[in-house]
């Protein structure tokens, strides 16, 4: 599949309005574009979210299930985070296995989740060595307006939150929460001629250069950061970038993530 | 009634001599194929909702260049088909190396299909005074279905747009507007495009559209409601003008005029 | 769960329907901004989505048809969508759904008047319940209504099963399970049938009479339809007028 052409007169005018200091759709270079999301969308699942972040839109399943644990770490739980941009998404997604880029994503999702430690994983393990339960999260993408990245790690998290241990299934008791005990949210900006701005649409996303996601945990620590593409941000604009992104994780989360 | 809404393979007619775009014929009975409008005045046919530009021969289309060749520059037309523009078709003669000086990647023209053949290899040229490269304005991407709205009965809206906003406009029959004039009033004509292209099945379109932006620009507007049954009659005509447009190449001549 | 006792008593079926009656059906038409056409299906527990591209440029080049588009169809399941996690991915099952759900849908669609173009249509099953491919073709056929294809009709599609020895429309996941026979059917409005499978054990006669069940659930399903895409055409008219 070819990729989409952006005539030159679109990304001049887009670039002329962040000169301006102007976004197309209005909104503040620190302005999120409209979030909703509601949990419990799939009740096959342990745990589910449907996220709409502008434009885009996805769902996130969260399914558990009994495994072996790692034998480097016995007494642990298990977690596995996939995404997948399939077709369906965008007329640029192609069928088949993951690439890079939906790789990259998916673990930037995870190590979000993992590093803040929101998951207590040593309560995931029945019996060590042996047995524990084995989290799943599966972010499938249905409709790219840019920023899948914020939109999967906010719906990861909200499915987790709402997510039970499947006891029951496995005769061992009645269901339980996940054990969480934090909740990481990335935010993720992009670089465009010198100016930063978060949540890029689509567009913004495809003229920006670079993009930059940080994972913050309640406490204002940052748990993952990420930048992709190919060009280079100065240090100052990556402090400013991890200074907003911090404050936006809070707001964000007092919002729309309550344990 | 002479227009509805219709879904494919809903029965409109039994007058199978006039069956038109968007129907098929079986069985002595004629269908709509697609999901649209259809109109039984003169003609019957059925105005897609939505769907891809088809490119015809002696369409003036808008064209963003996605890929140049040894001698050719490979254009998107918002179609299933990539539009061709042969070297030989620039207004003057270049060399094939430079190419990409004239026209690069991401660059946009306003061109004409010269020829389809049947294997749906479109031919594009820039060899006409009215064509050229497109340096400056905004594009807007619409329904390509929906461009005689745009245009409007006799080129009306189109004629008020450019009255009301003070730009220029051109629409490609590929449903992609180009505009030009000061930044502000820019703004106003994409707003408006915006709307059109929300609201192409009101009636009282042309009124709307006029009243809106007059209401932006802060200008009093005379509060004036036709009754129901004109406004419908209003629509009809419109509708039926809009076949004679297309026909006579309305939008050429609202080309040329502009260019006098 | 294990094999319940009955899955019929006094003419009524664990979830409480009628051996006629299909299962409680949502549709929303032009759900996402992307897609040239879209659908979301909602068919008791089963929730899919559909949606269509095209008719576009046909990558890899070879497959493109000199005279026609090229239909194709993925069929794919989220792996949330069942009990048991679904490693992502095609498998065996969704390959030979996507196959019969395409030749389904290509009786309907004017392929020739789009030559050398590839219409693609990508159905994503985020629940399943059994009887997934047939909300998959009933959320399709609207996405290709939405996406402004030339078509010749809708196409509509349900199952018919046997459990209990008594004939039952549209089974859900348990039925389907323990059930004694599925037959999924799709069909045209004017009763031209483009998809039938059929696994498990029916007598002469009842094979007839499930057909014809068959075939009543297609086209009250076929209403159920055209509804939901006139309500899409009728929603934007509120909506253009409200926010005047």
């Amino acid at each position: 599949m070819t990729n989409e052409i952006m005539a030159e007169l679109r990304k001049d005018y887009i670039y002329n309005l962040m000169i301006k200091g102007e976004r197309e759709d209005g909104r503040a270079f620190d302005q999120y574009r409209e979030l909703t999301i509601d949990t419990n969308v799939i009740d096959k699942a342990e745990g589910s979210a449907r996220v709409k972040l502008g434009d885009t839109h996805l769902v996130v399943g969260v399914k558990i299930q009994t495994g072996t644990p790692f034998p480097d770490t016995p007494d642990q739980g298990v977690i596995i985070t996939n995404l997948e941009l399939i077709p369906l998404a965008s007329p640029v997604f192609e069928a088949g296995p993951p690439r890079e880029d939906a790789i990259e994503l998916a673990r930037v999702v995870d190590r979000g989740i993992r590093e803040s430690q929101a998951i207590d994983l040593s309560k995931l393990c029945i019996t060590p060595g042996e047995k524990v339960w084995m989290v799943f999260i599966d972010v499938h993408v249905l409709d790219d307006g840019g920023n899948i990245m914020d939109a999967a790690s906010l719906g990861a998290v909200a499915a987790l939150l709402t997510a039970k241990l499947p006891n029951k299934r496995f005769d061992l008791g009645d269901d339980v929460n996940v054990p969480m005990r934090d909740v990481p949210v990335s935010v993720t900006a992009v670089e465009i001629g010198g100016s930063i701005m978060l949540d890029p649409s689509l567009d913004e996303q495809s003229i920006a250069g670079t993009r930059l996601t940080v994972t913050s945990n309640q406490e204002g620590n940052i748990s993952a950061m990420q930048k992709s593409g190919v060009y280079p941000l100065t240090t100052e604009q990556i402090n400013y970038i991890v200074d907003i992104a911090i404050e936006k994780a809070k707001e964000i989360r007092e919002k729309f993530l309550v344990i | 009634m002479d227009k509805k809404l219709v879904l494919p393979g809903e029965f409109i007619s039994d007058d199978v001599e006039r069956a038109g775009e968007g129907t098929f014929v079986d069985d002595g009975k004629v269908f709509s194929s697609v999901f649209g409008v259809a109109s039984l005045k003169n003609q019957i046919k059925v105005v897609p909702l939505s769907g891809k530009y088809i490119p015809k021969s002696g369409d003036l289309i808008l064209g963003i260049i996605k890929e140049i060749t040894f001698s050719n520059w490979i254009v998107d037309i918002r179609s299933p088909y990539d539009g061709l523009l042969h070297i030989s078709e620039y207004p003057r003669r270049i060399e094939n190396t430079e190419m990409s000086r004239y026209l690069n990647v991401g660059d946009a023209i306003m061109t004409l299909v010269v020829d389809v053949d049947v294997n749906m290899k479109v031919e594009l040229t820039l060899n006409d005074q009215r064509l050229r490269p497109v340096k400056d304005g905004r594009i807007v991407d619409v329904t390509p279905s929906k461009v005689p709205r745009f245009i409007g009965r006799s080129g009306s809206m189109i004629a008020m747009l450019k009255n009301e906003t003070h730009c220029n406009i051109f629409i490609g029959q590929n449903g992609r507007i180009w505009i030009t004039g000061k930044d502000r009033d820019m703004d106003l004509a994409v707003k408006a495009i915006k709307k059109i292209e929300k609201e192409t099945h009101v009636s009282g379109l042309t009124d709307r559209i006029t009243k809106f932006l007059k209401e932006i620009k802060g200008e009093n507007v005379i509060e004036k409601e036709p009754d129901k049954e004109e406004k419908l009659r209003t629509e009809e005509k419109t509708e039926e003008e809009k076949t004679e447009m297309e026909k006579s190449g309305g939008i050429l001549d609202e080309l040329l005029g502009d260019e006098k | 769960m294990s094999k319940p006792e009955k899955l019929i008593e006094n003419g009524i079926r664990l979830d409480g329907r009628r051996p006629d009656e299909l299962r409680p059906i949502k549709i929303k038409v032009g759900v996402l901004n992307r897609a040239d056409g879209s659908c979301y299906f909602e068919f008791g527990r089963n929730k899919v989505i559909a949606a269509v591209y095209g008719p576009r440029e046909v990558h890899p080049r070879h497959q493109q048809k000199s005279t026609s588009a090229v239909v194709r169809y993925r069929y794919n399941m989220a792996s949330f969508s069942v009990e048991e996690r679904k490693r992502p991915g095609p498998d065996r099952r969704s390959i030979e759904v996507s196959k019969v759900s395409r030749e389904a849908l290509e009786p309907v669609i004017f392929q020739e008047y789009f030559p050398r173009s590839a219409i693609d249509i990508f159905v994503e099953v985020l629940q399943a319940d059994a009887g997934t491919r047939t909300a998959g073709i009933n959320a399709a056929s609207i996405a290709l209504a939405d996406a402004g294809i030339p078509m010749k009709s809708l196409v509509s599609s349900c199952a018919v099963g046997k459990v209990d020895d008594t004939l039952v429309l549209d089974l859900f996941k348990d039925e389907d399970n323990y059930g004694q026979c599925d037959m999924p059917i799709a069909m045209t409005p004017d009763g031209n049938i483009t998809l039938i499978q059929m696994d498990g054990h029916l007598t002469r006669d009842e094979f007839t009479e499930g057909l014809e069940m068959a075939k009543k659930g297609c086209l009250a399903i076929h209403e159920l339809q055209k509804a939901a895409l006139i309500e899409k055409y009728n929603s934007q008219l509120e909506g253009e007028v409200n926010d005047k």
